[in-house]
Parts: C-alpha cells; structure tokens; sequence
C-alpha cells in the first residue's frame, strides 16, 4: 500500500505521522464516499475529565478554526495513544450547547440560580479586593480554595502561599483519605503504585477496568498481564464489568474486607511464602517486638507473627466475610506463590465505605510486604515514585498558619482536609470564611449532606463571597455568587504526572486554539481570547488575579508573579511553563535539543515527557554520602542512625535511604497511632463497620447501601455535558439481589424507597444476581438537576427539573420534568430519545467522619421497602434538623491529641504549613 | 486483500470508547449506532458473570445487504470493505432487512441508512479505524485475513475464534475471540425492562428467550446492556403487498372475465381497470416509503439487477405496459392486439405476484420470510382470491370467479396457519412465527391482526359461492354485496400481511 500521496501512511497506521501535524490533510468522514479533503493542525493536550491525564490530540479545522475531533496522542507515556470513551466525549463538551460562556454574577438572592453577565474586569477586583483586605487584616484562614478535581500539580500551592493563607481544601475526604492514611503508615506513601504490566497476581479492592485512579492506563495493563497469562482477583460486593474479567470474584460481605486480607496473610504466613529476606531488611520488626517486650531474634519475629494471626483461618474468615475457606485459601496461595510479582490497589471501594475502611489499605499492604512485593518488578510501589511534580520557578515560604476548618484538631491523623464537613463546621463557629473558591467542584451534589451545604452556602455570615470556578454548570455554582467558566480540556495549561505504572511522566495540557493562533503568528496574551466566548483557564485566572491582590507589591505578593526572563513584568502563562521545563524536568532540555526544538516547544509538540522509565526498588538507593557523615551503622537493628535519628536502612554493608517513615521501614508496627491515643491500632487489623451485621436490624428492612461505583462512561458530575456519554448512560436503578426482591416483591423497574437516617429517595429497582444479597447498590454519577425556574438550562441531556418544597429544615423535592429533546445549536439535542436521568442519591446521606482517617464513610444502613402510592419515581426527602446529630454522633468518636501538635510531622499535609503553625495555642 | 476485524473479547472490557470514537469520527447521530457495546449476564451469583460483546456491520463476504440495496449504493469494495454511499441511498431500508446482525441503521435526519464503512476514508489514506484507535485494550484488531504473518491472521486462525450467526452463510469477517455463546446468539437472554443504567429505547419483547438449535438453554442468561433496534417495514409494505395482489390478480383473471362477458364493459375492460388503478395505489406506496422518496427514480437510473427491488419493479413495469397496451387497444377497438397483451399479462401478473417471494428470500435477516417454497404459491393464492374478489362486482354471479376466491382464500388461509403453526427451519422463523398470532390488528388492539386476518378470508372463501350462486344477484344491485365481500377480504388480507410483516423483523438479531 504505497502512494506518492505525503499525506498518506504505510501500511495501516494508528496515527497521522508527527511531522505531518502541522498540517495534516484527511478525507473528509462526512462527505464520504466524496473524496473532499480538509486540513487540520494536530494539537496535542490532556484529557481532563477523570484524573488519569492521558494524552489527547485535537484536530484543529484550519478553514473553520473548530475542533473537529480528539483522538489520543502517541506520545503520552501513561495512554500511550489509547482512551476511554471520555476522552473523544471532550468535543461533547466544547460544543456543549448551553455552556457558560462569560462570567456571571448572581442577581437575585443566593441560590434562587439567577444571574446576569458581568466582566472579568470586574470579578477581578471584586475578589482581588476581598482577599486583599483579608490578608492586610491578618484573617489568614478565611481565604479558601476549595477544588474537586485538581487536573495539575502544584500550580495552587505557590499561589495559596504566596498569598500566605492557609486555605487549599479538597474533596480527598469524600475520596482516598482512608486508604492515603492506611498506606502512609506503612511507607509514608499515600497511595499505591501498581505495577501492573508485569504482575503475576492482581488483587484489585477496586474497579480498574472501568473507573479509577487511572481507569484508561492501569486497564491497559492489567489486561496486558492477564493476556501474558496472570491471575486477577477483584474484590467488589457488586460484580463490576473487572470483577466480571478477573479470574476470582470476591464479594464479601461489606465491612468485612480487612478480615479477608488478614485471612491471606494468614494463609501466606502458614504456608511458609513470606519473603523472609525482605521482611527481615525492610519491615521494622524491632518495633513490633519491642512494643511487647520480647528480646528476639528474626526468626522468632516471623513465629510470633503466626501466631498473632493464627485466628485468621480460613474458616474463621468465611464464616464472618460470607466468602469460602476454600476462595481464602486459594487466593491466599496464589499471592504467595506470585510473590513479588504481586500487584495490588484499594481505590475507594470498601476503604471508602466503612468505618475503620483505612485498615483494609493497610491490611492490603501488609501482605504486599509479606509477600516482598514493595517496589518490586511486578509488584506494587509508592505512588511517589511513579509522581514527577516539577518545581515551578519560584517557592513562596510555607504559610504560618493553620486552618481549624480544614485540618481540624479532633482528627489529626485525616488524610487529608476535612472537607465534606465544612459546613458542620462552620455551623459550630469553627470559623469563617470571606472569600470561597470551589472549583470543578460540587459539593452540594457530590458530597454527603447537600442540603446541609445549601444552606451554608446561603448564609452570608458563614461565607461572605462564593465565586464557583467551572467548565460546566452545576448545582453548587447555582447557589455562588460569581460563576466564572474555566476551560476544558482543550481551553487550558496544567502540568500533570501520575502513577500509572512503573516510570514517571509528566503531560502537557494546552489550549488548542491558542497553540494554533500562536503557531500562526498571531498574540495572544490571554488564552481566554482564543477559547470560546469569555472562557478562561485557572492558570491565568491566579496570575491576574494575584497581581490585583498586591498591585504595588506592598504585601509581598507581587515578585511571586513577577517573570523570571522580564524582572518586574508580570509572568506569562508561557513563561511559566518554559522555566519549568527549562529547569525543572531532568532530560527535557537534551531530548528537545535532539529534535532541534526548545524544551516548552517540544512540550507543545509532544504533550508529554517520559521523565525516567522502570522505577523499581527505589528504597535501595544509597544514602547520599553528606549524610553518613558522623551516622551510627547498626548491623543489628540495620539502621543508619544520626543524631539519635533513624536516617536510612542498613544492610549488606550498604546504606539506603529506605522508606518516608520515622524508621525509614516499611512499619508493621507504627508508634505513631499510639502517640496519637490509639494504642490499640498500631497494627494491621479489622475494626469492624459501622455497617458490620451486627448493626444491621434485618428483621426492620434494614440493609447496606453501596452508594459510590462508578460507571466506565461518566464522569461524577462533569460528564452530564456529553450527549455521547448521556445516550449511552442515563440511569441508576438501586440494585438489589434476585432473592431481597422476591421478599419485597418486586421486578427490575419497580420503584423502592431508600430511607437514610436523614431522609429518602425513590428509585427503580434493579433485580440482579450481580450483587451480594443483603446489600443494595447505586452508581453515583446521576440524578443531576435543577429546579424548575432557574434562568439557565443546563445540562439538559442529563438533568431533570425539579421542585422544591422547603418546611423548615425538611426538603422535598420531587422530579417534574423528564429529560426529553430540546431546542439548541446542536441538531442532535432534537433527537434525545431517553427520559430519565437517574435520581441524586448522596442529598440522604448524613456525613459519616471516620474518627481516624477522617474519611466520610459511604456506606448507609438504609431501610429498603417497595414504594408507597404516594411516591413518585424521583422523590426525594431530607430533614437537615436530623444532619447535625449524626455529625455530632460520629464527632464524638475522635481523639483530639493530648500533645502540643495539631499533627504528627511526618505525616504529609496539603499545603504544608512552617511547624510553627503545627503547634496547638494552648 | 480482505480486511476484517477480531474482536478479542479476552481483552475487551466494554468500555464504550469504540462507541464514542465511532461516533465522533462520523459524525454518527444520537439514537443511530454503527458499532455498539452489548452486555449479557450469565449466572447466579457468586458464580454470575457479565460478558461483552462488541457488535457492528461484519464486512461479509457475501453481503446480503450489497445484493439487496436496489440502488448499488452499498458497495463491496475490492479490500473487502462494505462501504455505503450515504449521498445515494434511497431509504428503502431493504439492507436493514437483509442484513442478519442488526449492523445497518436509519439516519432519520438524512433518510439514509448508516452502517460501520471500516473507517474506509482512513483506509484510503493509510490509517486504521477510529475504533482501532481509541480502544483501550487493543481488543479491536483490524487488518489484512490475506497476510499470514499478521496479527489479525493468526488470531482468526486461533480455534475458538467465531463469528455470529454463521448459519445465515454470508462469511462474517469479524472473528471473535472468547466471547460468550449467548452474547453473540441474538435473543437468547431475558431482555429486562430497563438496563443497567441505560433506559431502553424500545420496549422489551413479551416473549420468553428463544434458545439456537442444538445449543442448552441459557436459563439464567439476561441481556443488561444493548441498543435497540427499529422495526422498518410497517403499514405501507402490508398494503403494498395487498394492493398489488389485487392488481396482478385482475390481470391474472383477465381471460376467464374476457371470455365469459365477451363484448361487454365488464368483460372488455374491468379487469385493466382494476389492475392499472391498484398498481397506480402500490407505486406511491412504495415510494411514500422511502426514506428519500424523490430519489426514487434512481432504482431505474442506477440499478442493482441483483436485486428483487429491481427486477421487481421491471415486472412492475411490464406488467402495467401489458394491462395499459391491452386497455389502449381494445379501445381504438383493436380487440386482436387487446387478447394477446391480455394473454401475455397473465405470466407477468404471476410475476408481479411472486417476485415478492423472491424479494423476501433477499432478506437475510427475515428468516419467516425466507420460506420462499411456501410464501411464492401464497402470493399466488393470494392473488388469485384477491383478484377474483376484484372482479366479482364486475360478474356478480359468475360462478368460477366465486369458486376462485374459494380456491385462493382456502388455499392462502391454509398456507397461512402452515407459516404460523406448521415449522420452521430456523430458530429466528421459529420466533418468527410464533409471534404471529399475536401481533395486534391496530396499535393497542386486542384483536390479534393474524387471527382477525383468517377468519374474515375464510368467512369470504365460503361465502362467495354462496352469494355467487343466489339468484338474486342478477338483479343490477349485485355488485352491491360482491363488493362488500371484496372490501373485506382486502383489509382481511391487510390484516394478515401486517401480523406477518411485522412479526418477521421481530427476533432480535444481534
């Protein structure tokens, strides 16, 4: 297949030569079978709907200037050129016929959603001039920059810090906080690092390969492993599309997960497949056994570690999770027998669900470590070693302050900002807050309790100005003060690396339209010129708004934003970008100097950067030699000690750095939870759920509700503006097993009513024998709405319309308008064919704080019964008043700490502050 | 250089990428799929599992669908592509009849069909499917079958690949790799009445999964996921087959009017008329059809003579030229002329009957309307008691007319509960047929359209002698009751096409 066409590739090609990018003729697939070309520029960005960050090419109509598709981009190390259905969905929304296109400021009261257009001129000054008299007046922590999805690394801490407040929220509580904390006590690494690809075992305590942290790219290696002959085992109480492509599925009762896992152990312990070698280096076993005064050497370390799990049998384990002894001892075999080719991941799942969910993440890792799995080919790293986040070219000092609202002293071991219950505690006069950010953030719909963040939302006294950043309408933006459209994927910079598998890469997110007008020749100063309507991107949006705060640089603020190739300028969004990537990547500049480009060039052109490939074993780096000056070497103990410090492991005659904890060991025994007044978890263990069956009232209807799967094609509520993605997914029936629905007497279809201990919402019923018997499931990302009356339709190929009937702190609301065709630019939006658009389920839920990791534990005991005649399909019923006591129930489980610290200092903060501000006034 | 795709379903994780990338990369409509994700689940649980499989157009061999299309606007190029020309197609909807796997829909917003091209402008320039493209899991393998030493070869070589439906003989070229049998087996799991988070767009059959020859039952199999599918054909077809049965069946019977009222209007020029006025009624019928009915001028300017859409309208034609060439010469009084374009009508007449038989048999997706042995002497029957009715107010007492609606009622009647309860081949014309009885007469009627259908021919059959030979009717209001048995008998006959019609693009195929 050759021709002397240069446009054409030989033989069948997944993607257009790069040479060719800059123009890059295609037949037209419209006019087919008419042979009409069309000339495109190929502009490579970052998807930015899940937080995977894989690659994307637009292609850019050189006649029209729209984007007419995206594709992948090759070039990006995590992707690798391939996406899910959410990354071509982006053109969706772009071409989002009811997108905010300009900034809008509330012109009624808040939340009755009525707005009118403003000027960017004037939400500058407005916000700068708040934040500005904040600052002067020293109200440091009433500043707040609250985002959903962050999509880029780091850009907001220099700015929050710069201004010096201690303000960056985030919705990790709602998300990961069990499982961070869990992990962090083994390794000082948050989250896991899978390396997939070459695993010979996969446990998932998750969903990747449909959803997660990093849906596109960690499916690609999974199902390269199983093809190259791996095992897969997933464990989810309700068969999800990878428990239905692994080879065991697992369904244990809820709650019940760190049981199993310490069955495995058990099963790893007892058939003598520990990696002893490993344990013995890299575990802090000294600790263990010094915490209970046994003078030991390792192997008898490794005996009292049988029998301190000799009660996990199999048996024990079946009886109390529901699974088979026979399913624990052959899952339990084959990790072993994997050893460490074991690749594992808790991503919400029953982390996120249970109280006490943060041990399963630690119970996970304790048979990752067993095995000597850790940072292992085929095993599971840290996600810090897999993370590439570049320095930008200028670090503002750390802020001086803390924030009680974000890090409350009742929880100072969360992982991490207490976010979903900052309204509670606003309530409590915890503090204010003057000017709040949200960004691509909805808390009223997404968090637990919305109503309750309704309200706080309205209260003026609570929050003095609200500006919602955001590429799409929602339903917290409704209740704003300002809505200030931010682009999408294709409308904005960030840089982003995450940890797919086992390199580190970064991604280059850009505004297509802008690299296009740029590579004409043509300034543009602002990228919000080259996007649609008014549409900005964040990135700018901080450097104007930062210059506005401090226009003179009386407060210090100014040179944080001031160029670092034009002294005194104000720093381009591209100036930016060219000093990180001219200083801050390692092997950027000699890679972009191969191909004859500059290093910011290269990016634009690329997308992305392998920064290093196969990242193993990274705690067996030597400890650099500045630092074993005057160190103690302790053979016995294999530490290297300084100044009565532990700074790195000590073996074979060689020093390493070892792990990010206070024994730099992986520690099975970690003193901190002791210090921080709970003696009784410093090691793997299962505390049993909120939802453990024992709380349940079976005979009352009582059962468990598994509220937060999610579906491979949405995107929580950020994908309502794809019609693609809407067609194919409009519906969250409550699923319920084939033998619960014939006690209740009802068929799929049918309408059940869920109550919470706040209130209830009508479903239809899913009958299915996917799921656990016992336990009901709905997927999270749909029942959008809005309230009939509202001035803008929004999202109409998903939301519904709504009434409200408010009486007092009870909330009714009930679904009056379906989902149905409607008038717009978009031919399509004629042709909706679908009516529903599922039911918001998270407004019943009352906030459930884990007392330790401050995780909101999702899992609801709910009472399930058939609908009354009464209830429509919809309905949905919350009494705010019934909110605050479960709050306050959940709240008086913690353990403020008893010591001078807020916190413990080797844990991560977000935004870290100086450890001054660590101390608690006293 | 046939190219072809394996759809490896170890791999795939039913993703919807090539869904979405399809739809963007063609511009695909809202509610129109060329390609589509469908899940099944299979089991109780623990032991439930859910399977993928990704379905579309299978570039066969032998395309039913490039036979069928009156117009060549589907097109099996050279590289083993089945690609449509969107500009040209008519919206006759027959390749949505013909093909077995559901793989071509309608764009309502053009009028024509859409199907799954391969991406064959990307071919043409040297690049893969946008579906190759996207898809996670590398799941979609395209390729050349030709090349031994390619992916895609040695995969289709792998023993448990399969293709779908490799009874309907049309040489599938997707390959599938460790997809499940009733994934793949169309209508073999429980169809819910929602999914599992999608609605459906049309309701669910009320009829119990239909299990493949030779193959278990699958008791606890249920589809959760899938895109439904439009029935096409309707009303406008039925009446067509109705009308032009009246038409052909007047010419048919011509002769035996001729001879028997020699000389006067009735026997001179009745059946002519009749025959021209119903096949004046099923050409609009047939036009008002289409999709894009102005272009229908392009089945005599482009034809396909493959297709029965074709020749059957040069039967059409034929036999109208002879009915208006006969009528024309008996009246410029040219009587020899006359009998012999009446005599040379009659084989044209049985044509125009019975082409539809053969139209049908095109079907490939329609496996009741296959039953060509069966469905050519209906159509005949058909005719004749159609066409003896047509002429019965003419010759109100003839009786050999009235003895020919019994012939052809008894007869069409009797074929009619052979097709409905007397067996089938197929699994597909099994359902088929079994959901002919209960296809209502109108939308939202609880007369069943087949049984209301019979019973008005059969109270016809046996009364047109019995009218026929009352003395009475020679009186000048006989046509009066002769007509009231023909009116019947058509919207009888109306009925029973519309249960048939519709009843055979019922099972699912895909």
């Amino acid at each position: 297949m050759t021709t002397s066409d240069p446009m054409r590739v030989t033989p069948l090609e997944k993607f257009p030569p790069q040479e060719n990018w800059d123009h890059w003729e295609e037949l037209d697939a419209k006019a087919w079978p008419r042979k009409e070309k069309k000339a495109y520029s190929l502009i490579p960005t970052t998807c930015f709907n899940c937080e995977a960050a894989c690659g994307l090419v637009a292609y850019v109509d050189k006649e029209t200037d729209e984007i007419r598709k995206i594709e992948g981009n090759p070039f990006h190390p995590g992707s690798r050129g391939r996406n899910c259905a959410k990354g071509p969905a982006t053109i969706n929304q772009v071409n989002d016929p009811e997108r905010i296109l300009y900034p809008m400021k509330r012109s009624g009261p808040r939340g009755t959603g009525q707005f009118e257009r403003t000027t960017w001129d004037e939400v500058l000054d407005t916000l700068a001039g708040r934040i500005r008299k904040a600052i002067q007046e020293k109200r440091l922590t009433e500043v707040m920059y609250h985002v959903g999805r962050p999509g880029a690394d780091g850009y907001m801490d220099r700015v929050l810090q710069s201004w010096g407040v201690d303000g960056h929220n985030s919705h990790t509580n709602v998300c990961s906080a069990a499982a961070r904390l869990g992990y962090a006590l083994w390794s000082g690494h948050d989250r896991p690092s899978p390396d997939y690809e070459h695993a010979k075992f996969i446990l998932l305590i998750s969903a990747h390969l449909e959803t997660g942290h990093y849906f596109n790219p960690h499916a690609q290696r999974i199902i390269d492993a199983k093809s190259s002959g791996a095992k897969i085992a997933t464990v989810d109480i309700r068969l999800s599309n990878t428990a239905s492509m692994s080879d065991y599925w697992l369904a244990p009762r809820p709650g019940t997960e760190a049981l199993m896992l310490l069955g495995f152990a058990h099963v790893i312990l007892q058939s003598d497949l520990a990696d002893d070698n490993f344990i013995k280096t890299w575990v802090n076993w000294h600790a263990w056994l010094d915490a209970r005064g046994h003078e030991r050497d390792f192997g008898g370390f490794m005996e009292e570690l049988k029998v301190e799990y000799a009660w996990a049998t199999p048996e024990h384990v079946a009886e109390v999770t529901g699974l088979t002894a026979e399913q624990i001892r052959t899952v339990g075999r084959e990790i072993g027998e994997a050893g460490s080719k074991f690749a594992a991941h808790v991503w919400r799942n029953s982390a996120s669900g249970n109280k006490g969910g943060w041990q399963v993440a630690r119970c996970l890792q304790f048979v990752v470590t067993l095995v000597g799995a850790v940072n292992a080919e085929g095993g599971t790293s840290g996600n810090g070693y897999n993370k590439f986040v570049a320095k930008p070219f200028d670090v503002p000092s750390p802020q001086a302050v803390w924030s009680d609202l974000l890090y409350p002293r009742e929880w100072p071991l969360s992982h991490h900002e207490l976010s979903f219950v900052l309204p509670h505690l606003l309530r409590d006069g915890r503090g204010k807050i003057d000017t709040y950010f949200t960004r691509v953030y909805n808390p009223v719909w997404t968090n637990p309790d919305g109503c309750v963040w309704m309200e706080v939302l309205q209260d003026k006294d609570l929050i003095g100005c609200h500006a919602a950043l955001t590429p799409t309408w929602n339903e917290t933006a409704r209740h704003a003060d300002y809505v200030l459209p931010m682009g999408v994927a294709t409308e904005r910079h960030d840089l982003t690396s995450q940890e797919t598998h086992a390199a580190k890469w970064i991604a280059f997110r850009q505004p297509v339209m802008r690299e296009v007008m740029r590579r004409r020749g043509e300034e543009v100063e602002w990228t919000w010129q080259a996007n649609p309507g008014e549409v900005w991107e964040e990135d700018e949006f901080w450097i104007a708004l930062s210059w506005r705060i401090d226009p003179d640089g009386e407060l210090g603020i100014r040179k944080h934003f001031e160029s670092p190739y034009r002294p005194g300028e104000r720093v381009t969004i591209d100036e930016y970008y060219r000093w990180i990537f001219e200083n801050s990547v390692p092997g950027l500049p000699e890679a972009a100097s191969k191909v004859g480009l500059e290093p910011l060039e290269y990016m634009r052109r690329h997308g992305a950067f392998l920064v290093e490939d196969n990242v193993y074993v990274t705690h067996e780096e030597p400890l650099p030699a500045d630092k074993l000056k005057d160190a103690v070497f302790d053979n016995d103990r294999a530490e290297v000690r300084k100044d009565g410090e532990v700074i790195g492991v000590f073996a074979d005659g060689k020093s390493m750095v070892g792990f990010h904890t206070p024994s730099k060991k992986l520690e099975i025994h970690a003193p901190v939870m002791a210090e921080w007044g709970w003696p009784e978890f410093t090691e793997p263990g299962y505390i049993k759920s909120h939802i453990d069956e024992a709380e349940l009232d079976r005979d009352a209807g009582e059962m468990v509700l598994v509220s937060t799967f999610r579906l491979p094609t949405l995107i929580h509520t950020r994908s309502a503006n794809s019609k693609w993605l809407s067609e194919l997914t409009n519906t969250n029936p409550v699923w319920i097993n084939t033998v619960d629905a014939r006690c209740l007497g009802i068929a799929s279809g049918d309408l059940l009513k869920v109550e919470s201990r706040i209130g209830y919402y009508v479903n239809k019923a899913w009958v299915t024998e996917g799921i656990r018997p016992g336990v009901i499931a709905c997927s999270h990302h749909m029942g959008r709405w809005r309230l009939e009356g509202d001035q803008h339709s929004v999202n109409s190929w998903q939301c519904h319309g709504m009434t409200l009937d408010r009486q007092g702190t009870v909330y009714k609301y009930r679904r009056q308008v379906d989902v149905q065709p409607f008038d717009s630019d978009d031919k399509d939006s004629a042709k909706v064919w679908w009516t529903e658009g599922g039911v918001h389920q998270n407004f019943i839920f009352p906030v459930q704080p884990d007392p330790v990791s401050g995780m909101h534990c999702w899992h609801q005991k709910v009472t399930v019964a058939k609908a009354g005649p009464d209830d429509r399909y919809g309905d949905i019923q919350v009494d705010t008043a019934k909110s605050m006591d479960v709050f306050r129930e959940w709240q008086r489980e913690t353990r403020p700490p008893t010591g001078g610290l807020r916190r413990p200092l080797h844990f991560k903060r977000v935004l870290r502050p100086t450890d001054d501000a660590y101390r608690l006034e006293t | 250089m046939p190219y072809g795709f394996v759809i490896d379903q170890t791999r795939c994780i039913g993703c919807h990428a090539c869904t979405v990338a399809c739809k963007s990369e063609n511009d695909v409509p809202v509610g129109d799929f060329r390609t589509w994700v469908k899940y099944t689940e299979i089991g109780t649980f623990p032991t439930v599992r859910r399977h993928f499989s990704v379905l579309r157009c299978n570039h066969c061999t032998s395309a039913p669908c490039v036979t069928i299309c009156p117009i060549n606007a589907l097109d099996k190029r050279s590289d083993g592509i089945v690609d449509l020309d969107r500009d040209v197609c008519i919206g006759c909807k027959a390749c949505m009849q013909a093909c077995p796997y559901d793989a071509l829909c309608l764009n309502e917003e053009t009028g024509g069909a859409e199907k799954c091209h391969y991406c064959a402008h990307r071919v043409d320039q040297g690049l893969v499917p946008a579906c190759v493209v996207v898809c996670p899991e590398e799941a979609i393998i395209s390729g050349d079958f030709s090349d031994p030493e390619s992916k895609i070869a040695k995969l289709r070589s792998r023993p448990d690949a399969v293709v779908r439906r490799s009874e309907q003989g049309t040489g599938p070229n997707i390959h599938y790799i460790g997809a499940d049998p009733v994934s793949l087996d169309p209508g073999t799991a429980l169809e819910p009445n929602l999914y599992i988070w999608s609605e459906r767009r049309f309701e669910a059959p009320d009829y119990p999964p239909v299990m493949p020859d030779g193959v278990d039952l699958y008791p606890d199999a249920t589809t959760v996921l899938d895109v439904n599918h439009k029935v096409h054909w309707g009303w406008k077809v039925s009446a067509y087959l109705v009308t032009k049965g009246i038409g052909a069946g007047a010419i048919l019977l011509a002769p035996l009017v001729g001879a028997a009222a020699a000389g006067t209007n009735a026997g001179d020029y009745a059946p002519e008329i009749v025959g021209i006025f119903f096949l004046a009624v099923t050409l609009p019928l047939l036009v008002v059809d289409l999709k894009r009915p102005l272009q229908f001028l392009s089945i005599l300017l482009r034809p396909n003579v493959k297709s029965w859409l074709v020749k059957g309208s040069w039967v059409l034609t034929a036999f109208g030229g002879a009915a208006l060439g006969a009528l024309v010469a008996r009246a410029m009084g040219n009587d020899q002329l006359a009998d012999i374009l009446r005599y040379a009508g009659m084989p044209l007449a049985v044509g125009a009957a019975c082409y539809t038989a053969l139209l049908f048999a095109q079907c490939e997706g329609r496996d009741l309307w296959q039953n060509t042995r069966w469905l050519a002497p209906q159509l005949l029957a058909q005719t004749v008691f159609l066409g003896a009715l047509a002429l019965l107010p003419f010759l109100p007492a003839n009786m050999s007319l009235a003895w020919l609606v019994t012939i052809g009622g008894v007869a069409h009647a009797g074929i009619s509960l052979r097709e409905a309860y007397g067996g089938h081949e197929t699994t597909n014309a099994r359902l088929a047929a079994s959901l002919m009885p209960r296809i209502p007469a109108w939308p939202g009627s609880k007369f069943m359209a087949f049984r209301l259908g019979l019973v008005i021919t059969a109270i016809v059959s046996l009364a047109a002698p019995a009218v026929a030979s009352a003395g009475w009717l020679n009186s000048d209001l006989g046509w009066v009751p002769a007509s009231v048995l023909a009116l019947s008998a058509f919207v009888g006959t109306f009925f029973y096409e519309q249960c048939y019609i519709r009843a055979g693009q019922l099972p699912p195929l895909s």
